[in-house]
Parts: structure tokens; sequence; C-alpha cells
């Protein structure tokens, strides 16, 4: 608050500031009808002294900000969620190896529980993974392009991965090859068990260069 | 040039600003005049948090309660950010009477500031209204059982009552539709008409100034800004304090158990509304709507005439006492049922008991919530829970005649086997030594048809031949059906050759002998087991547990079936929480 009003007060011969000398509690007693309305001219008594009025002002100053800063802080806390602790990825039952043809990719829905805040849905189609056979081993790439997260798929030539909203371009074992994509395809863990692919779903940040697992 | 000087050039901000803190205060800065600034500043931390809340919270059936507990439970700072709120609200009820009373007392509404009285009004109506639409927000027991009670109310109202109710519901039953619009009400509607009204209260409070005390009248005035505003802050702070203190206290706002609309809750409203709940007790059903809406109403238009029937220029307040005696009526009145209302609760047990399993419900409906809810919603989630379905099943279905723990009749009142450490070693010995004990088949249409092994038959012929079963084979057999029951036989041991030998005369075993033999002992195979005990549960009588003649209509008293009752799901349920409990109150 650094404005003092006695500056600008076009009638302010005596600042209004300086007028208190009696004790406050007996100030100037200004004859007034008993008050049936009208609005008090403002100009006829000031209550407090100067250095009070500074003291007063500073303790105003700061309680204000005490008032402001005891909802501010717990807003901001509320507003700023925790990182969630990063949960190891699980492995996945996707598809039979059987059902895979030898370097053809396939892309396959993975399954599972998602949380999201305070639900928690089973059994719920979690995103999809480009799977690729090589004899007994198989290669899996996430379906999210690393760019801006569209889901790649395979061009019409069938000689490589397409993402279809800003053309870029990688090769079937997912290296970048065109297009505005800042990193290779997301490799993801896959092994086989029992005859069973299975995959360890994790998604990563897009659109940057290196790979960071979205928490 | 500064940017204060540059801004000011442009808005004038500094004169406004310089307006707003030389506001004149007649009569000098009193600690009386608080309690508008005190409201503000409380509905000020209510927006606040109130927006806070709305980035989390989700109004529907399936969603609110969860949104509310991860609000409490899992976000950071959520606990405090509602805490905030709940107590917030309640302390401008507070305030509310604080700045009536006030007002009342200085006469502040008498000419010329009648209109501001009834802008002041109306402000409470918006308040109150808040607290009320606020209340069923986070659907919990408590929120849906007082909403329940209130649009109840307003459908009791005549002519439109009905309509009215239908329009608060958003259809004929609570649902999506009521939370939608006591929400819409709750964070547009209401709020919006309490800042526009705010508006025109303070815009009028300027035109007329403070009402001074009369007596000290303008004796000295002085500007708003330090001292009086100095005093309104520092109200303001304490009454922050005290909403953070009983947030830390109570460790953020409470939340009852999901709403159940098939439970008993023993339903209570807010504190401020509690007088006008005990005043139900006293009012016939037809009339209710007189008092419950009637009362408050003529309250309020008392309220609305007063500064037009007080028409006396002088606030001296001897003259008014009478005016004001309806007023002090009112609050001692009031006052006097709220504590009627609270002493009532405090020395009724059925109700403390009530409110102690709907808080033990509520503490594992947070428990299983926080693991996760099904989309379903919680009431789902509680269904499925056997620690909290188990119970209640039982203490429907089964507490009639069976004693379990603390469920159950009293003993003399016991027409069924008490269930405590049924499945154990102990149980089977117990039954070996004597199957006719008051809390085993004593008190059943059973009774006399089990032998004991230990004890002779009364038949003195029979008696000369008897031999008691040595206490080691005793052991053995309760060993082997323990076993069965816990789900983890041991087949082959000597128990189960022993049964063979002594016992399936009369029991069955391995579904022999066929079911049309007259002899009603239960199957042994599995006894207790999860399996039995479902299958016992669906259907005493089906062959699985007991053969069709032990559970004869003749034999009076006998165990219903519960399968055309009580889904699957439910039944293993029961059976799976029933065989848990006894196990573990076995003494």
């Amino acid at each position: 608050m650094g404005n003092d009003p006695a500056n600008d007060d076009g009638d302010a011969k005596a600042p209004r500031d300086a007028v208190e000398v009696a004790p406050p509690r007996e100030a100037v007693t200004v004859p007034s009808p008993r008050d049936a309305g009208q609005v008090m001219p403002p100009r006829q008594v000031a209550a407090v002294a100067p250095p009070r009025r500074r003291v007063l002002g500073v303790l105003v100053g700061a309680g204000s900000a005490a008032y402001a800063g005891a909802l501010a802080w717990p807003a901001t806390r509320f507003l700023t969620p925790a990182e969630a602790p990063r949960a190891e990825a699980a492995f996945v039952r996707v598809v039979r190896l059987d059902a895979l043809e030898e370097a053809v990719p396939v892309r396959v829905r993975v399954r599972g529980d998602r949380r999201d805040a305070f639900t928690v849905t089973r059994e719920l189609t979690l995103g999809s993974v480009w799977l690729r056979r090589t004899g007994n081993d198989v290669t899996a790439l996430s379906a999210e392009c690393p760019h801006l997260g569209c889901a790649v798929a395979v061009t019409e030539d069938r000689k490589a991965f397409g993402c279809p909203c800003h053309t870029s371009r990688f090769s079937l074992a997912g290296a970048a090859e065109s297009g505005p994509s800042p990193r290779a395809m997301d490799p993801l863990l896959a092994r086989v068990v029992d005859g069973w692919v299975e995959v360890a779903f994790v998604r990563y940040r897009h659109g940057s260069q290196h790979r960071e697992v979205r928490g | 040039m500064s940017l204060g000087d540059f801004l000011d050039e442009r808005t004038g901000y500094r004169k406004l600003t310089r307006e707003l803190l030389d506001e004149p205060v007649h009569g000098g800065a009193r600690w009386a005049y608080v309690w508008g600034s005190a409201l503000t500043l409380s509905f000020v931390v209510q927006a606040v948090t109130g927006l806070l809340l709305m980035t989390a919270y989700q109004p529907s059936a399936t969603t609110a309660w969860s949104s509310v507990m991860y609000i409490s439970h899992e976000l950071r700072a959520g606990w405090l950010i509602r805490g905030l709120h709940h107590y917030g609200a309640q302390a401008m009820v507070v305030l509310l009477g604080a700045h009536l009373g006030q007002t009342a007392l200085y006469g502040a509404y008498k000419k010329p500031r009648e209109l501001n009285w009834l802008l002041g009004l109306a402000l409470m109506g918006l308040t109150l209204a808040l607290a009320l639409t606020g209340y069923l927000l986070p659907w919990d027991q408590k929120g849906y059982w007082a909403t329940r009670v209130a649009t109840n109310i307003a459908g009791s109202l005549p002519l439109a009552g009905a309509a009215i109710q239908r329009a608060l519901l958003g259809g004929a039953d609570y649902g999506h539709l009521t939370l939608t619009r006591f929400y819409a009400l709750h964070v547009g509607l209401l709020p919006a008409l309490l800042v526009l009204l705010l508006a025109g209260h303070v815009a009028l409070f300027k035109r007329h100034g403070v009402t001074a005390r009369e007596g000290a009248v303008a004796a000295r005035t002085e500007p708003f800004y330090p001292r009086q505003l100095g005093r309104d802050l520092a109200v303001g702070l304490v009454v922050l304090a005290a909403l953070f203190a009983l947030t830390l206290r109570h460790h953020g706002a409470p939340l009852d158990a999901p709403a159940d609309p098939a439970s008993d809750y023993p339903a209570r409203p807010e504190w401020y509304f509690l007088a006008l709940f005990e005043l139900l007790k006293f009012v016939p059903g037809d009339i209710e709507w007189m008092a419950a809406v009637g009362i408050p109403l003529a309250l309020g238009g008392y309220l609305i005439a007063l500064p037009f029937l007080d028409r006396e220029p002088s606030r001296r307040l001897r003259p008014r006492l009478l005016l004001l005696a309806p007023l002090a009526l009112a609050f001692v009145a009031a006052a006097a049922l709220t504590s009627s209302s609270l002493l009532a609760d405090a020395g009724d047990s059925g109700y403390q008991a009530a409110r102690v399993h709907s808080d033990a419900r509520a503490a594992r409906a947070v428990e299983l919530a926080r693991r996760g809810v099904p989309p379903e919603g919680p009431l789902a989630m509680l269904a499925a829970d056997p620690e909290t379905r188990g119970p209640e099943l039982f203490a429907q279905r089964c507490a009639s005649c069976h004693r379990l723990g603390t469920l159950g009749p009293s003993a003399d009142k016991l027409t069924a086997p008490t269930l405590d450490g049924f499945g154990t070693e102990r149980f089977v010995l117990a039954l070996l030594d004597d199957p006719d004990a008051p809390e085993l088949f004593g008190k059943t249409p059973f009774k006399g048809m089990m032998v004991s092994f230990t004890r002779p038959p009364a038949d003195p012929a029979l008696a000369a031949d008897f031999v008691p079963m040595p206490l080691e084979d005793r052991t053995a057999i309760a060993k082997f059906l323990a076993a069965e029951a816990r789900g983890t036989p041991r087949p082959g041991s000597r128990g189960e050759i022993l049964i063979k030998q002594h016992c399936t005369s009369c029991h069955r075993f391995d579904h022999n002998p066929p079911l049309d033999e007259s002899s009603l002992g239960p199957e042994l195979r599995g006894w207790g087991s999860l399996a039995w005990t479902t299958a016992h549960l669906a259907n005493p009588g089906s062959g699985a547990s007991y053969p069709q003649g032990a559970m004869a209509k003749d034999l009076e008293g006998h165990m219903p079936a519960f399968e055309e009752e009580l889904s699957p799901a439910e039944l293993s349920l029961l059976a799976s929480w029933t065989l848990n409990e006894a196990a573990r109150v076995a003494p």
C-alpha cells in the first residue's frame, strides 16, 4: 500500500495523518446529526498517528500475505500430482507363437488391468504392439509413434512402418528413416513362454530424442 | 514513469484503492464491525477450495464417493483442501449468525438500510442453500440420507411439492441427475447469485456507511484503513487458523460409507439443521411441511418485515426489545432443540451402535477403495467384500438361529448350533463327546440323533455293551475332519479309516449310502469345507451336506435353503466369511 492519501487530496490543507494530536480515543468531536444515513464527508478525522499507521500498514500487509499464502500453498500442492512410483512393467501374454508368420509384422492388442485415479478396470485393452517373429524369437515395437503418439501402421508396400499423422517412416526393424520422428520406434521386451508370446508393455514420452518411461 | 504510474494513468486504480481504504468508519474502528468482512473472506476460502475440489470431483452416482475418497486419501493436500472447505462452510454459518445478530442489535436494518438488510437475508438463504447442496455431493451415507429427508420434505409441500421434488432429483429417484443438479446449483447458480448480491450488499453498505453504535454515533470517524481493515483481517486470520486447526485435528473432513439406498442408516443433518430435524419428531407426518418449511419461512418473513415494523429512527436497544424478542426466542428454541437432539442421540444406545457400524463400514470402504474401485462403483466393491458383506448376510440370514462370535441370539434362544470354532479339531472333539450339548445339537431337531463316543447311552441294555472311544482315535478323526474343512484333506489317514469303521452306519461318506436310505447324518467327505458349506447354505437337504430327510418339514426348526434368496456369489461369500470367522473366534 504505497499510496499516501495526504498527497493527492485536493483540499488537504492539513494532511489527514497529521491532524491527530489528541489521544485517539477522545479524538476530535464532529457535531453530527444522529446518523440518519447521510454519507459522511470522509475527511474529518484520522485516528492514527503516522508511525503507528506505518506499523499497522506493515501488519496488514503481512496479514494479507499470510492469508493468501495459507491458501496458495495447499493449492499448489494439490494441483501438482506426485510422480507415481514406477512399477516394473510386468510381462503380459499377447498371442501364441504359432500364430505369427516368420518376419511378417503383426499388430496385437495388449490387455491388462488399468488404474485411472480411483477406478481399476480389469482386462482392458491397454494398447497395441507390433510383433515380428524370427525363428523362435519375437521382437516387439510399441505401436505409438515416438513423435507425437499416433498409431504406427505398416505401409502399403509392407516394407516399412509409417505414421499416418506426420508421415514419419521407419524400417521394419524400427529405425527412423524419414519424417519428423526424433527417434526410432520404441522396442519393448518380449519373450516366449510355453508357446505364448509375452510382452512387457510400457509407454514412453513422445517428442524427444531420449527414451523416457511415461510415469 | 513507473509501472504504477503507467497503470494509474490508464485505470485510475489509485483513486479507487484510496476510496476503498478511506471509507469512513463512523464512530471509529470497532471489533463489532468485522463480521461482514470475515464472511466475505470465508467465502473467498470456499471459492478457492471449491474450485480446487472441482478439479478432482466427479459428480455421478458411481464415481462421486470414490473421487471424494481419492481427494481425501490419495491426492496431495487433498485432505487439507477438503477439510478447509468442509469447516469453512460451517464457519460461514456461524459468522452469518454473528453478522445478523450484530446488525439486529445495532439496529442497522433501520431506514435507510432496509434494502441492504433484505439483501443480507437473501445472502443468508443462498449460503444455507450452498450448505444443503454441498452436503450431498460426496454421495456418502450422511449426505445421501440427509438429502433424502430434505427433498422428501420439499415433496410433501401442498400443490407443487411433487413437481419440486422431481425437479430437484432430476427424475423419480436419486441418482446421477440428482448429483449433477445439486452440483450445478452448488458450483454454478448459487455462487453466481451470491457474488451478484454480495456486490450489491457491499455497494449499498458503501453508500450508507457503517451503523455506529447508538450513543457513540459519529463521535469520531476514521478511515477504514488501517485500523478497521486490520481488525477485519485479524478476525479473518483467526477464522482461517480455526479452519486449519479443525482440519488438522480431524485430518480433513469426514467421509461416510458410500450411499446405499438399501441400508439402515441413522440419518442426521449437519448441526445447523439439527433443530429443524428435532422439531420433526414432534410433528405428525401429514403436516410436517408446516414445521419444516413453515417455521423457517415464518422466521424469514419476520426478519424481512423487521425494518418495516420497527420505524422508530432511534437505534437505542431498549424500545426495540419487544421487536427483537421473537428472534431471541427463535434462537433459544433452536439451541434447546439442538441440544435436545444431541442429548437424545448421546443417550440412545441403538443410535450409538448404528453409528459404530456405519463408521466401521466407512473405514472398510476407504481401505478397499484405496486399492481401486471397480467401474461399477463403490457399492459393488463393498458387496464383493467378504469382510463387509459376510457379517451383513450372516446377520440377515443366519443369526436368528445360529450364534457366531458376537452375532446371533443369546444362549437361551439358540435353536441351532453355535458356529464358533466350526470346522476345527476342538469342534469335532466336542461333537464326539457330547453332541447334544446346548451349543451343539441340544436345542435343535437333531437332538438325540447322534451318539456320544465317550458317554454310555441312556438305555441300560445298550449301556452295558458301551465302550468309550479312546482319545487317540477321536483325535485322529478330529484331525482328519478339520483337514477336510480347511481344504487340505489327508486321504488314507487313520482318521479316514476310523470314520469308515465307526461313523458310516449313520453318516454318508463319499455319497454312500445312496440318498434314499433313512440315515440323516451329513456327508463327511469335505465336511466344513468351502464347497460343502456353500452347498449346505444353498440347500441343506440336497445330499451334498445333509440328506433330504434331515431337512424334512416335519423336523420343526430345520434349516431353510437359501439358493433362491442369495446369488451363487453371495452364497460362496457367506460360506467363506462364516468359515473364516468361525476359525477366528474359535474358543
